[in-house]
């Protein structure tokens, strides 16, 4: 879990929080099943070597990104298309979309499969990427289906779902 | 593809600006947006001296004094809407500011992704936690209304007050119980799953964290930035509000 990689100079070891990690993603695998799956603290954690962007039609949004959960996911405008901006408290309420080691990305129905990638992530590890967005979820999506992150300013920039299209789901401005 | 432009261009705060009191954005700018700080865009960060580490929970629980402290100046607004005073925009703003910044746009962030996981990993508190996260959500978006909202145009129309009255006193109503839940309930629930090691190097990566994205002194300048605004408010003599019994 990337939320627990320590900066350098942190008192604990890397072994150590990376056993935590380990402890901590087995942990929330096992809490989601059953009932109404349970916000991400980090969405990158998958149980297989598969990890598959599908989509889903919210009312009101329409066709946008989801992760297998069915956990929308967002774009961050200072991203800029070319690298992950967001870190450290950032990531806590916009955990990163990992790619894990060896895992392989897919594209469910809908999804372009050419423009998904990835970016590294300065905490360590690989961020999915969507037409060189790196994907994110919103802490305040507690619930599959939600968007409530949309559109959203914070942490430096502004929040926006991705239509299959790849491009960021803008608002008319009001008037 | 192009870069997206944001919907609302609102004038870029700068990190220094907001800790200076740089809110003069509020002041009359016609349609001002939710003004916001470059999180990335903070100066290189100095080591943390361990003298001044904390736990991480009581450094949780001190950015809760910070966000107590605008609370109260809502509160102090929100009496001026009911008495048919003026509502001053700077003050609001500025207030509003550092929930953007410093609560929202890093507090919370500790909270999501080192405190809750820690918690519903362990099964605890879990619909507490659910909750939490909805209120964080709510709290943005009633945040968003107040920046918005705070100019000086914006704060003399009778309709605009009365909505940047309902935006504080919605705000308040859930921040009161929620940060008094965390302190109570949450922050020793915590503690007591983390093993002491583990928890006292979160200390330093909460420091690291904030050094990295404010400087070093963020807590303190905080602190005076929201005390400036009490002051502006006439709300910074403690001995106010003692009672007469």
């Amino acid at each position: 879990m990337r939320s627990w990689a320590p900066r350098r100079g942190s008192q604990l070891s890397s072994r150590a929080l990376q056993a935590l990690a380990m402890v901590s993603a087995a942990g929330l695998l096992a809490s989601g099943c059953g009932s109404p799956a349970p916000a991400p603290a980090a969405s990158g954690h998958v149980t297989g070597p598969k990890v598959v962007i599908t989509t889903r039609t919210l009312p009101g949004v329409g066709k946008v990104l989801t992760d297998s959960r069915g956990y929308v996911l967002y774009m961050f405008e200072p991203d800029g298309r070319r690298q992950v901006t967001c870190t450290g408290a950032c990531a806590g309420t916009w955990p990163p979309v990992m790619l894990p080691a060896a895992a392989v990305l897919a594209a469910g129905p809908g999804v372009k499969s050419r423009l998904l990638g990835s970016d590294p992530d300065p905490s360590g590890g690989k961020v999915i990427t969507y037409a060189g967005w790196p994907l994110y979820t919103y802490s305040g999506d507690v619930q599959p289906g939600q968007a409530t992150g949309q559109a959203i300013d914070l942490n430096g920039g502004e929040w926006y779902v991705l239509r299959t299209s790849g491009a960021p789901l803008i608002p008319s401005p009001q008037s | 593809m192009t870069t997206p432009q944001p919907r609302s261009r609102s004038p870029r705060v700068t990190r220094r600006a907001v800790l200076l009191g740089g809110g003069a954005v509020a002041a009359g700018t016609a349609g001002a947006g939710a003004a916001r700080a470059l999180a990335g865009s903070s100066p290189v960060s100095s080591p943390v001296p361990d003298a001044t580490l904390v736990p991480p929970t009581e450094d949780l629980m001190r950015e809760h004094g910070v966000l107590k402290r605008v609370l109260l100046a809502y509160r102090e607004l929100i009496r001026r809407f009911q008495a048919g005073e003026p509502l001053p925009a700077q003050p609001m703003h500025d207030a509003a500011l550092i929930i953007h910044d410093y609560i929202e746009g890093f507090h919370e962030g500790l909270e999501e992704g080192y405190v809750f996981p820690r918690l519903r990993q362990a099964g605890q508190l879990t619909g507490t936690v659910t909750t939490l996260l909805v209120q964080h959500a709510r709290g943005r978006e009633l945040t968003q209304r107040i920046l918005s909202g705070a100019t000086s145009r914006a704060v003399a129309v009778g309709g605009n007050r009365a909505r940047l009255a309902g935006a504080m006193t919605a705000f308040v109503r859930m921040y009161e119980p929620h940060e008094a839940r965390e302190d109570t309930v949450v922050f020793p629930a915590f503690r007591a799953i983390v093993p002491a090691a583990e928890f006292a190097g979160l200390g330093r990566h909460f420091a690291e964290l904030e050094n990295q994205q404010f400087g070093a002194g963020a807590f303190a300048e905080m602190t005076g930035r929201v005390a400036g605004i009490e002051r502006a408010l006439g709300i910074y003599d403690l001995a106010q509000f003692t009672p007469q019994v």
